[in-house]
């Protein structure tokens, strides 16, 4: 049974003119020790996936229809206390934003400890002790001097560190990170990713990691799935999508991407995708890539909605027009 | 001669403490001795991580900062030394687009306005052919002039760049300072405006300053490149060299940490970067 | 020690996106709601803020409509007529000198809704203008303009009213306008400069400066008319305090000559006769409350519709 499992999750958000169809039926699997790498542009419905999970919405979302099922239980079905509880304790999440993930007036200290004495039966020197132990876990120097600290004093590289100590605290099992090193230099990014990825082999957990970032995901995930318009659109693991990429969009969300090795870079031309995506308020009926792509016939794509199907093993995709099954068009 | 010469730039901020009466009590180096040309037509990129000083240098080129030393010759003037009228004069050649398409256009303004205001500003033609000139610059960048009465809020961010864009053409510069212009669009969105500065680079001989974090982007678009660390300038050469024979650590470090999209390539990357990992600050 | 802000090793720019976008994500083809549409769309959901709304435009529509549609003379004076009662021939019935107190309470709303206006305007003006220049010039000159406006702060608003009233030796409306402008522009300054000074930091500032505009260009074609939303906030906050101030100087007997009568100077004409004859101080009294709450309540409904942050469940 895998970790966490999420089956045909639709969260929709109510706005004045109607519904907006954020995520609208996706489905997939987290097994444990393994990273999953959800990748999409804004819009898509990575992060509404990942508070969808967490049970953070804002009221004026909620899930429609789907289960979230982590080590078999419902998530759904519980109670706000019940999954209190397995916040922070089983399942922890980071986020983009270090700078205002912080309570600006509690120290780091604090924040780490209190996550502990919510969850588990520890005193306050105990887990005084556990919070510098975490703090060097995640490499910040001088430890036990920076514990009373106030956030102000850690740039934000630290302070996305301590975001990761406090996410451990509590030896969670499954570890979401909402785009953690998009708001990061990049030298910095780096740092973030190789801690991830010690203390994801130390602690034998599981990791989702939600991020626009093509580079981000082949660094760090072993799964990877695409996300376009609410809809997983393409799914497999690291190296079969980006050795064979079958969905138009990917091949084109690639093929946009200017590459730092390589020759003639300066002079050629990115491919462009055309246009935008489509109105989530008013999901189209039939493939939501059609309008941009340049595969896209007056057959099945502008007519029915394409399913997701396994293409080969372990790669799923929702197109028409896979890559492998294009016939070469002949100059 | 070259279109810009910038000589020994540099720019302190002032770090000010006191309740009741504020005392300077150190500088910030944003700009430490910064020197570069660019030529005719010739794309430099500037890049650099958060704190480098590379944007403050670009404001400084435009004189929109006054630097606190240094020369910024551009055209064969002395930037720094013109009067506030020369100075006027001056910025019909050069021009910014900036990063954020959601602050950089006057929510209050029509499209249309937006983009001759440089030229109304510089009393230049009369309503229509101004009018005229507007429509022209849209349809370049690629924007439907017919929207010419729509204020910013109607459009996404990728349209407003582009918007930005015909802003800065208007008064046909040979000197764009194009501050992370992309930073704040989607991958896909990216390479459209990507692609339409270099269109316009190719069609206008025009002059970029191209500043930006993205090594990989700044590589599509750079013919030489400046990579800025605390505010001076540790490498600067090529771009095909600078990034395939990097000499100096800090540029070694910065492009080991850029991920790539191959996930077989970036376990030997990840191999690199960890030989390298003293030359990374935590 | 402390961080060098130049290592936030944060990028800006993203945190400062992130905060603007909407709180879902919901594709780049929702368009972002302009603020204005947005605005009224917020204001006409708060239903307090649309009945108040009415309700003001309600007292003006009297104040204008009923002096000119009345049949009755303000100033005759007929005893026999005096102290009635409210009935079919005269609304609120009649005073001691057996005037007809419906055509006299909207004349009298006329004087003290056109001082309040007038007086608005005035502190508008002053305020907007002591604030731009003072946020607008920035460095030491708006250093000394805050701490002279600190110190300004300690002036008590109806003695130097008073004072101000004493000095002109007269009391007509303009006089009262300046009496009540003269102390109560502080916080219009200091609002509208702190808007100037987080104006100044967009990026289409920036812009104009780069292509060549002048000052003048910068703060009128775009730093002023960003200001729009706060200012008219402050319009609806500002009037019912200028009003209040003239009825009670009114009510001191500081007010406008007979037998021109503004609200203040009619409930203290009823003072004398409260106890035998409520109405002619009720009258007045709840006029000026009318327009007092009104006013607050649409102020406080536009100044919700206008902060963007304000998370009404849509």
């Amino acid at each position: 049974m895998a970790l966490l499992e999420v089956e045909d999750l639709r969260t929709y958000f109510k706005t004045r003119s109607g519904d907006v169809h954020a995520v609208d039926g996706i489905s997939f699997s987290v097994e444990r020790g393994r990273t999953l790498g959800i990748v999409g542009e804004s819009g898509c419905g990575k992060s509404v996936t990942a508070l969808s999970i967490m049970g953070l919405l804002v009221p004026a979302a909620r899930i429609e229809t789907g289960s979230i099922r982590f080590e078999g239980r419902e998530l759904n079905r519980l109670s706000e206390r019940e999954l209190e509880d397995v916040r922070g304790r089983q399942i922890a999440m980071i986020f983009q934003d270090p700078m205002t993930s912080l309570n600006p007036t509690i120290t780091i200290g604090t924040q780490i400890t209190e996550t502990m004495q919510r969850h588990l039966d520890v005193s306050r020197d105990e887990a005084r002790k556990r919070a510098v132990q975490l703090l060097e876990e995640v490499h910040i120097p001088n430890a036990r001097q920076r514990l009373d600290d106030y956030p102000h004093r850690y740039s934000g590289g630290m302070r996305q560190r301590v975001m990761i100590a406090i996410a451990l605290s509590c030896n969670p099992k499954l570890l979401i990170a909402d785009e953690p090193t998009t708001a990061l230099d990049v030298t910095v990014q780096a740092g973030i990713l190789d801690l991830l990825e010690e203390l994801r082999d130390e602690h034998e957990m599981s990791m989702i990691i939600i991020t626009h970032d093509m580079g981000v995901v082949a660094e760090a995930a072993d799964d990877i799935a695409v996300m376009y318009a609410g809809q997983i659109v393409e799914q497999a693991s690291a190296e079969e999508l980006f050795d064979h990429p079958e969905h138009p969009y990917t091949e084109a969300l690639l093929g946009a991407l200017p590459q730092l090795e390589g020759e003639g870079v300066r002079q050629g031309r990115l491919t462009a995708i055309p246009g935008r995506p489509p109105d989530l308020l008013n999901p189209p009926a039939a493939c939501r890539f059609a309008p941009r792509c340049k595969y896209a016939g007056t057959d099945s794509c502008t007519q029915e909605p394409p399913q997701l199907r396994e293409i080969r093993p372990g790669h799923l995709v929702r197109t028409a027009h896979p890559a492998s099954e294009r016939v070469a068009v002949v100059a | 001669m070259s279109l810009l010469e910038v000589k020994n730039l540099e720019k302190l901020f002032p770090v000010k403490r006191g309740l009741l009466i504020e005392r300077t009590v150190d500088y910030v180096r944003a700009v430490d001795d910064v020197s570069f040309e660019i030529a005719e037509g010739e794309t430099l990129g500037l890049v650099g991580e958060s704190g480098s000083g590379k944007s403050t240098t670009g404001y400084c080129v435009l004189q929109l900062l006054k630097p606190t030393n240094g020369s910024v010759r551009f055209m064969d003037k002395e930037l720094t030394k013109l009067s506030r009228d020369d100075l006027r004069e001056m910025r019909k050649e050069m021009q910014i687009v900036f990063q954020d398409p959601y602050s950089s256009l006057n929510p209050r303004m029509t499209v249309g306005n937006i983009v001759a205001e440089p030229m109304l500003v510089h009393d230049q033609g009369t309503r229509r052919s101004r009018e005229a000139r507007v429509r022209e610059l849209l349809e370049i960048v690629g924007f439907n002039p017919d929207f010419t009465n729509r204020y910013p809020h109607e459009f996404s961010g990728g349209q407003r760049q582009r918007i930005g864009i015909a802003r800065a053409l208007a008064l046909n510069p040979r000197l764009i300072v194009c501050d992370e212009p992309v930073s704040a669009l989607d991958v896909s969105i990216q390479a459209q405006i990507l692609n339409l500065l270099k269109d316009l680079q190719r069609d206008l001989g025009l002059a970029y300053l191209f500043v930006a974090h993205d090594l990989a982007v700044v590589r599509a678009m750079s013919d030489r490149i400046a990579v800025m660390n605390k505010g001076k300038i540790v490498e600067m050469g090529a771009a095909e060299q600078v990034y395939t024979n990097p000499q100096d650590d800090y540029t070694r470090a910065l492009l080991a940490a850029v991920p790539v999209p191959d996930p077989r390539r970036m376990r030997e990357r990840k191999r690199e970067r960890r030989k390298l990992a003293h030359a990374v600050s935590l | 020690m402390a961080v060098n802000p130049e290592e936030m090793e944060v990028r800006q720019d993203v945190v400062r996106r992130e905060m603007s976008e909407q709180t879902f994500e919901a594709g780049t083809a929702i368009r972002q709601a302009s603020l204005w549409r947005d605005a009224w769309r917020r204001f006409t959901h708060n239903k307090a803020a649309v009945i108040s709304m009415v309700f003001f435009v309600i007292l003006l529509l009297y104040v204008i409509i009923a002096p000119i549609v009345s049949p009755y003379d303000p100033n005759a004076v007929n005893f026999d007529i005096a102290y009635q009662s409210p009935n079919l021939h005269h609304f609120f019935g009649t005073d001691e000198f057996g005037r007809d107190l419906f055509i006299r309470t909207a004349l009298g709303g006329r004087i003290s809704i056109g001082i309040g206006f007038a007086g608005t305007l005035a502190i508008m003006i002053v305020g907007i203008l002591y604030g731009s220049i003072s946020g607008f010039v920035g460095g030491w000159l708006d250093n000394a303009m805050m701490r002279f406006l600190d110190a300004l702060y300690g002036l008590p608003y109806l003695p130097f009213a008073i004072i101000t009233l004493a000095i002109f030796g007269v009391v007509n409306f303009w006089t009262m306008v300046v009496a009540l402008t003269i102390a109560s522009w502080f916080t219009t300054a200091r609002v509208m400069r702190g808007q100037i000074i987080s104006l100044k930091e967009n990026d289409y500032v920036r812009a104009a400066r780069a292509i060549g505009a002048r000052w003048h260009r910068i703060l009128f074609r775009h730093l002023l008319p960003n200001t729009l939303g706060v200012a008219v906030v402050f319009i609806f906050l500002e009037l019912p305090n200028v009003v209040l101030g003239e009825a009670f100087l009114s009510f001191l007997g500081l007010g406008i000559n007979p037998p021109n009568a503004s609200w203040g100077s009619l409930a203290q004409d009823g003072n004398e006769q409260y106890l035998s004859h409520p109405l002619l101080i009720v009258i007045p009294s709840l006029a000026i409350c009318w327009l007092i709450l009104t006013a607050f309540f649409v102020a406080d409904g536009l100044r919700d519709a206008l902060d963007p942050r304000s998370q009404a469940a849509a």
